[in-house]
């Protein structure tokens, strides 16, 4: 008995093994149609009918439809096309200001919560104050709140605030300390004291009648209600003349990134510094002055008439100097980092000035509104509404991060992307085509070209690759720009890797050669070069696209490393290798880790995913690998 | 076999001429002119006729306006006398200069070489043997992950896990400043300095190494004599190691020396990110400080290597397989 059934199970194998020899393409159908489905007869007769139209599937079907059944490789090609499709739609929607550099926004965590004020603040805004990466609060049951960055350095942390402040009034957000003033009027200071900006003098806390407090960067100014200022931190990178003659007279106070400004109870702006800089050059004949605001670099005063008059170091670019037209007469003023917002006098709120974050751009919803109070610094903007809501516009924040030179990391890696894979995709193609052609005359032409050709690929070959691109970098690149460089790159990893494809192009063209219609071809007088181009190349195709795949990714990341080394690609472009060059120390790698775990993550799931796919193609290529 | 390494050993000396040349004329691509900079210093002192007088004698005792290919003669006939020249940053023959270098990445990557061979032939034969395991799909899985990861990154969270997270090692350098003991007590820190750098080195290399070692196992493993041997009813041991291994063993070295060759090269990155005084680092800085000398010399040293890494394959394939006759 179990002989027989060991006949019948052989002869049934032998039978499945003839059919498998018979019609693979069947086989193949069954493949593509849910693998172990049995067929009916006619479904198997339909087949037969239509064998002439199966017979037509080109090799290349016959590749993806083996290329499509492997999961792994196919996510990874999923994967791949989504790199591929954001790199070259991101640019366009996020693109980039090579230019771009602000240092108040120098390595700030990932995150979008710069605005996302805490709810409770909500219907009962006292003051709010808005630095580079946070802002403050204090609400009218005397809470105070801070959100946002607030981490200057390991040790300075802005939430930790000193106790017992009692009910705080006004706010000053400066560039890393706070001043906050409580409803009896004694002054609290804290954060970045490094310029002794928080080191309340002796003569201010003995102080009762002040009525505001300025911050700036590395610097505090007290103001009292009989016009007297007192000024303490750096004296050296602002312009600050501590004996200027208008002590007594001043109503408001306020400071740029390096200068200090006044406005006079008569309604006159004065210049608080000994210098003649852009800022102490006064437009004459302003009138009656009623608001004074400052930005970074220009300051801006607002008269009777409700006429804007913007002076400083005005950036066309930024455009500071761009008064928009209103209705009615502006009466307030306010600046941010670059740009300032100002309000009617029907209550109307108009924005000018840089848009980078959209913090010149008034939303409908505060257009709409009836704002109360409006409060702006930095790249932000707070609006209070009459019925206690408050409405935002500005910088949310980084999603990914800031750089060390305040660039948002996710708009650098979306460029960065399209550099890289442009890059690695310009030196396969180069390398693919000096392969090809060079493969192809070796392997066809033979003797003594061949012979030289093989030479010279060899010489290549042995070359230590990294070392070397290393050095025509640095020796050819020497004078170039960035720009330059970058066709540079390419054309050195093209030039220096394409012997691995030409060695399999010639040893495929080898075998074809002596096939039988190659012959044939010959045979029927069919030009040389015909025979390479039309009959020969056509058969290595799936070898090249299997190698050039995988070459694609060793492309990438040899730019990746040259740029990361300082040889590749340079600042100001972008590219996933150089936006990890200068990481390597400890640190970035500990408190700026996103400055290099991003881009390692993009950089890495492309490389691997192209690898999958090019092994993946590999296998459906030659399925003998599959089986081993 | 004499005729044939002779041969590949012309063969070789051929390369190192062509590469010699093609550097040199892109170093003399790079602007600059070292008669001047030896001249200038004296600018002030001197009338213009002197001053013109000095320089022309400097070009020509530097042989600036001699022909690209005299000059390259007089380089070649130099370098080959032991004399690299002078390098511009350091004041101080190149020679010199590379020794230190040279000494730590020697022992840098035969350290790493003999690790990564001490694991990964044992690992990639296991794997072999047991195909389609759960262990060696793993280290499959692994090995994918492990070359395509540039060593830049691995690097990166190394160093965050360990010399930054757990501070278990130094972030950089190779000794504690001011060090003082026993030599060796020296010797230790300078081996828990290198630590880390020679874990990433040894990671880096261990994917390809494993696969290749894997894949060369199972091709000898498929082997009809294999099958034979087996039925001859011969221990699994002796199978594998003295039938199997035998002859997986030509691509294996195949392999691993080109490997080696590509070690060398591979350790830059990891030098110059744990700022270790080897011949990559060095490489670099003289490259960014343009001490073109200096990476002239270690170009060339590169090149050497790599080299004879390829002769040494050939030479080695005809003493392990007696069946490449390598003379044709």
């Amino acid at each position: 008995m179990t002989v027989k059934a060991d006949n019948n199970k052989n002869d049934n194998n032998k039978t499945q093994k003839d059919k498998k020899k018979k019609s693979f393409l069947h086989l193949l159908f069954i493949n593509l149609f849910g693998g172990k489905k049995k067929m009916t007869v006619m479904e198997e007769e339909m087949l037969q009918n239509e064998g002439v139209e199966e017979e037509i599937e080109s090799p290349g079907q016959i590749i993806w439809s083996s290329f499509k059944s492997d999961k792994v490789a196919m996510t990874a090609l999923i994967i791949f096309i989504i790199i591929v499709i954001v790199s070259v739609i991101g640019p366009l929607v996020n693109p980039i200001d090579l230019s771009f550099s602000e240092v108040s926004q120098q390595h700030i965590p990932p995150g979008r919560n710069l605005m996302k004020y805490p709810s409770a603040l909500e219907g009962k805004v006292q003051d709010i104050s808005t630095g580079p990466k946070y802002s403050v609060a204090a609400s009218t049951d005397g809470k105070l709140y801070i959100w946002g960055k607030t981490k200057i350095t390991d040790t300075i942390d802005l939430r930790r605030v000193p106790k017992d402040m009692g009910n705080i009034v006004k706010l000053a957000a400066g560039y890393d300390h706070i001043l906050a003033l409580n409803d009896e009027g004694q002054l609290f200071a804290w954060g970045n004291g490094r310029q002794r900006q928080t080191d309340i003098p002796d003569e201010v806390i003995g102080l009762t009648n002040i009525s505001d407090i300025v911050a700036g960067y590395q610097n505090s100014i007290v103001l009292t209600e009989d016009g007297h200022m007192y000024y303490f931190g750096n004296y050296m990178n602002n312009d600050i003349d501590l004996f200027h003659p208008y002590q007594g007279q001043l109503q408001k106070v306020v400071v740029t990134s390096d200068a200090v400004l006044g406005l006079t109870f008569d309604g006159e702006v004065v210049y608080l510094g000994s210098q003649n800089t852009a800022y102490s050059r006064i437009p004459e004949d302003m009138g009656n002055i009623v608001d004074l605001a400052a930005t970074a670099a220009t300051v801006a005063a607002v008269n009777e008439e409700g006429q804007v008059f913007v002076w400083g170091n005005i950036s066309a670019k930024k455009g500071e100097g761009n008064i928009p037209e209103t209705d009615s007469k502006i009466v307030s003023l306010q600046g941010g980092r670059y740009h300032y917002t100002a309000m009617t006098e029907d209550g109307q709120i108009v924005s000018w000035g840089d848009n980078t974050y959209k913090q010149s751009t008034v939303p409908d919803s505060v257009a709409s509104a009836d704002i109360e109070s409006y409060y702006t610094g930095f790249y932000q903007n707070y609006a209070v509404t009459s019925q206690g809501d408050i409405l935002t516009w500005g910088l949310k924040g980084y999603l990914l991060g800031s750089d060390e030179l305040g660039r948002d990391i996710f708009n650098r890696l979306l460029n960065g992307a399209r550099l890289s894979l442009f890059i690695g995709a310009i030196s396969v193609v180069i390398s693919t085509i000096i392969g090809i052609i060079v493969g192809g005359i070796s392997g066809y032409f033979g003797g003594r070209v061949d012979i030289v050709l093989q030479r010279i690929a060899e010489m290549v070959a042995s070359l230590p690759f990294l070392p070397l691109a290393m050095i025509l970098s640095a020796l050819i690149g020497h004078s170039m720009s960035p720009r330059q460089r970058i066709f540079l790159i390419m054309f050195i990893l093209g030039i220096l890797s394409w012997t691995g494809l030409q060695r399999l192009v010639r040893a495929q063209i080898l075998s074809i050669r002596e096939q039988e219609y190659v012959l044939a071809a010959r045979a029927l007088g069919v030009k040389e070069w015909k025979i390479i181009f039309r009959h020969i190349l056509p058969n290595v195709f799936s070898a090249i696209i299997v190698s050039t795949t995988l070459s694609f990714a060793s492309s990438i990341l040899t730019e990746a490393s040259l740029s990361y080394l300082g040889f590749g690609v340079q600042a100001p472009y972008p590219t996933w290798g150089n936006m990890l060059y200068g990481a390597n120390n400890s640190v970035v790698i500990q408190n700026y880790w996103w400055r290099w775990v991003f881009a390692s993550i993009i950089l890495s799931v492309s490389v691997v995913s192209i690898n999958t796919i090019g092994d993946g193609l590999r296998d459906a290529v030659d399925p003998k690998t599959q089986e081993r | 076999m004499a005729k044939y390494i002779a041969k590949r050993i012309l063969y070789m000396i051929f390369v190192a001429f062509i590469m010699t040349f093609v550097l040199f004329f892109l170093f003399n691509l790079v602007p600059g002119d070292p008669a001047r900079a030896e001249v200038e210093a004296m600018k002030e002192l001197l009338t213009p006729e002197e001053y013109l007088y000095r320089y022309q004698q400097a070009r020509e005792r530097l042989g600036l306006d001699d022909p690209l290919i005299k000059r390259y003669g007089k380089w070649l006939k130099n370098t080959l006398e032991g004399d690299l020249g002078q390098s511009y940053a350091y004041k101080q023959p190149v020679t010199e200069v590379i020794k230190a270098p040279l000494r730590n990445t020697i022992f840098l990557n035969v350290f790493v070489v003999a690790a990564v061979l001490l694991i990964t032939i044992p690992l990639g034969i296991k794997c072999a043997i047991k195909q389609n395991s759960a262990f060696d799909k793993t280290i499959q899985v692994l090995t994918v992950i492990g070359y395509s990861l540039p060593v830049f990154i691995i690097a990166l969270i190394f160093i965050f896990i360990f010399a930054v997270k757990l501070r278990w090692f130094p972030v950089s350098g190779m000794r504690t400043p001011n060090f003082k003991g026993t030599a060796f007590q020296a010797f230790l820190d300078t081996m828990h300095h290198l630590a880390l750098p020679l874990i990433i080195l040894i990671i880096g290399s261990l994917a390809g190494v494993t696969r290749h070692v894997r894949a060369a196992m199972i091709d000898a493993l498929s082997m009809d004599y294999i099958k034979t041997a087996r039925a001859k009813g011969l221990e699994e041991k002796v199978v594998i190691y003295s039938h199997a291994w035998r002859n997986a063993l030509l691509p294996v070295i195949t392999l691993i020396i080109g490997w080696i060759a590509s070690v060398f090269s591979g350790s830059i990155i990891t030098e110059s990110m744990f700022n270790l005084h080897g011949m990559g680092k060095f490489y670099i800085d003289a490259l960014h400080k343009q001490d073109w000398n200096v990476a002239l010399a270690i170009q060339m040293f590169y090149i050497v290597i790599t080299l004879v890494s390829y002769l040494i394959t050939d030479i080695t394939y005809g003493f392990v397989d007696p069946r490449v006759k390598v003379d044709q």
